[in-house]
């Protein structure tokens, strides 16, 4: 029998030096290597800019004139209630392209691979400034459009209107818009309905100033998410064998016994739509400082309707800006798509009568689209003062459906003065039940 | 005084609690959010899985199974990764 050897040590890693530790990595966006000295395929690979998959930007709108396409007149608005776009000069109406045909946003989920984004949908440039000026072709004035709250300006020289239309740097432009069809006096009565059910606690202040004609239309930021992902569940499920009472004295104890399975569950499916608040001051629910919850409570929208961007949908609307980027926005994604396939699989485990307790999950995401677009909403707001500055409460309408929910301020006193007599007389009841019963 | 009668006395403060709470709730609606796992249009293949019976619970006085979350959508658990995920790096709590 020979002698076995002990195999050769495997070669230490290097301490430093390229691969190693200390190896300083190259900055983004350079290469270790010279491209000019690879072959030719590799190196046009390595060299060809970034895809932008879906370019959603409008040539003929570059200029920030949107032009009647029957006089070539700039002073365009919606008309109230519909998708229909008006000339103020000569009455010509034009129907805005729906975004889902024109782009194919609503085709191939099931082969979905990969981060797919449309162009408004892009990272936004971190030194790009909220002010865009234009250059007014026909009186040379300069017309600036603060695209924090506005889409679009007059030029106070020749009346020439500016609408900001280039998906550049600062992300305020996105790919659709989704015109408001709810009027504003529609939108005020639901507010008015909505509060009149709720005026006995209210607090005071808020009676006296609620004025819902100061509601106002605003278009905010989203991402409209479609995706295609695999998950998986796993935890324990119990199934009733027994049942039984056993008596003790006076006292009667219900048992149960019950079989314990493993329960494991897999679900593959692709989403439709799927709503993400892009600003994030909007997408921060956190019901101990603000009400965001509220807005988020009147989605979804009909997305599918969604036209082309144009900036004159919005004349006579402010608008919010985006500041969230999709890898900002994608730890919120799987956090939903994990809750709908929880809500999937739930059919599954009716024999469970005893319920499951889920104890690990699951989710590949194979492949996601984002588009970005402006949700029209109407909003009514009042600041109710406090501490660390108070409570800003908001009464939001969906500006297509009209699904309409909101947050009152409530005067304290009030409400525990109700609680407390109504728990008075209920021991008042419970102390005579008892009195007679002994 | 047994337990039945301390149960009756209960029903002043249980009551004044459930009545703010309720009003409270109607009024400022905290609790309300989009319900994505409903509203959403989703495309789903049929579920799979397996079913293995582990053990067996008896004499126990719990209706349900303890940390029952299967209606509870939006309760997150342990999140097992796999390495080559897109957009997730390995954390420590990974076990696969």
């Amino acid at each position: 029998m020979s002698d076995p050897k002990p195999p050769p040590p495997a070669p230490a890693r290097p301490v430093d030096g390229p691969g190693s530790p200390h190896d300083v990595p190259p900055l983004p966006g350079t290469l270790p290597v010279d491209p000019q000295t690879l072959p030719d395929p590799i190196r046009d690979e390595l060299e060809a800019p970034d895809p932008v998959a879906i370019d959603t930007a409008s040539e003929e709108l570059k200029d920030g004139l949107n032009r009647c396409p029957k006089c070539g007149g700039t002073d365009i608005r919606q008309r109230p209630g519909t998708d229909v776009l008006v000339c103020l000069y000569c009455r010509n109406e034009w129907h805005g392209e729906r975004a889902e045909e024109a782009f194919g946003f609503g085709e191939g989920l099931d082969s979905l691979t990969g981060t797919v984004m449309a162009s408004g949908a892009r990272d936004i440039d971190a030194d790009a400034a909220s002010l865009m000026s234009f250059k007014c072709p026909a009186c040379g004035a300069e017309v600036t459009i603060n695209t924090e709250n506005a889409m679009t300006a007059r030029c106070h020289w020749c009346r020439h209107v500016f609408g900001l239309n280039e998906q550049v740097a600062n992300g305020a432009v996105p790919d659709a818009v989704l015109p408001f069809h709810i009027r504003k006096e529609d939108a005020v009565a639901r507010i008015r309905q909505f509060v009149d059910k709720r005026r006995l606690f209210a607090l005071k202040a808020f009676k006296e100033q609620f004025t819902p004609e100061n509601v106002v239309g605003v278009y905010l930021p989203y991402m409209v998410v479609d995706g295609r992902a695999s998950a998986a569940v796993a935890g324990k499920g119990e199934i009733k064998t027994r049942e039984y009472t056993r008596t003790q004295g006076k006292d009667k104890t219900t048992y149960y016994d019950a079989d314990v399975y493993q329960v494991e569950r897999r679900v593959d499916f692709t989403v439709d739509d799927l709503p993400l608040e892009s600003s994030s001051e909007r997408g921060h629910f956190d019901i101990r400082v603000n009400t965001n919850n509220i807005i988020n409570t009147i989605l979804p929208f009909d997305t599918k309707n969604a036209v082309k961007w144009n900036a004159s949908y919005l004349a006579g609307f402010t608008s919010e800006k985006r500041d969230s980027d999709i890898e900002q926005l994608r730890p919120r994604l799987e956090d939903q798509l994990l809750s709908i396939a929880r809500a999937q699989v739930e059919g599954s485990i009716r024999r469970y009568d005893r319920g499951v307790r889920w104890e690990q999950e699951q989710l590949d995401v194979h492949g996601t689209r984002w588009v970005s677009m402006y949700l029209p909403v109407w909003l009514y707001s009042f600041h109710q003062p406090g501490k660390n500055g108070g409570l800003l409460h908001y009464i939001a309408v969906n500006g297509r459906t009209g699904e309409t929910m909101g947050s009152v301020p409530v005067q304290q006193w009030k409400l525990l003065l109700a609680a407390l007599t109504v728990g008075t007389f209920l021991e008042g009841l419970a102390i005579t039940y008892l009195a007679t019963m002994s | 005084m047994n337990d039945e009668s301390a149960l009756v006395l209960l029903a002043g403060p249980i009551g004044a609690t459930a009545l703010y709470w309720a009003l409270y709730r109607y009024y400022r609606n905290t609790d309300k959010s989009h319900a994505f796992e409903r509203e959403t249009t989703v495309e789903a293949k049929p579920v799979t899985g397996s079913d293995r019976k582990v053990g067996t619970v008896t004499g126990t006085r719990a209706r349900r199974i303890a940390g029952d979350n299967s209606g509870a959508y939006r309760a997150r658990v342990q999140r097992i990764r796999n390495p080559g995920q897109t957009g997730a790096a390995p954390s420590a709590e990974d076990v696969r």
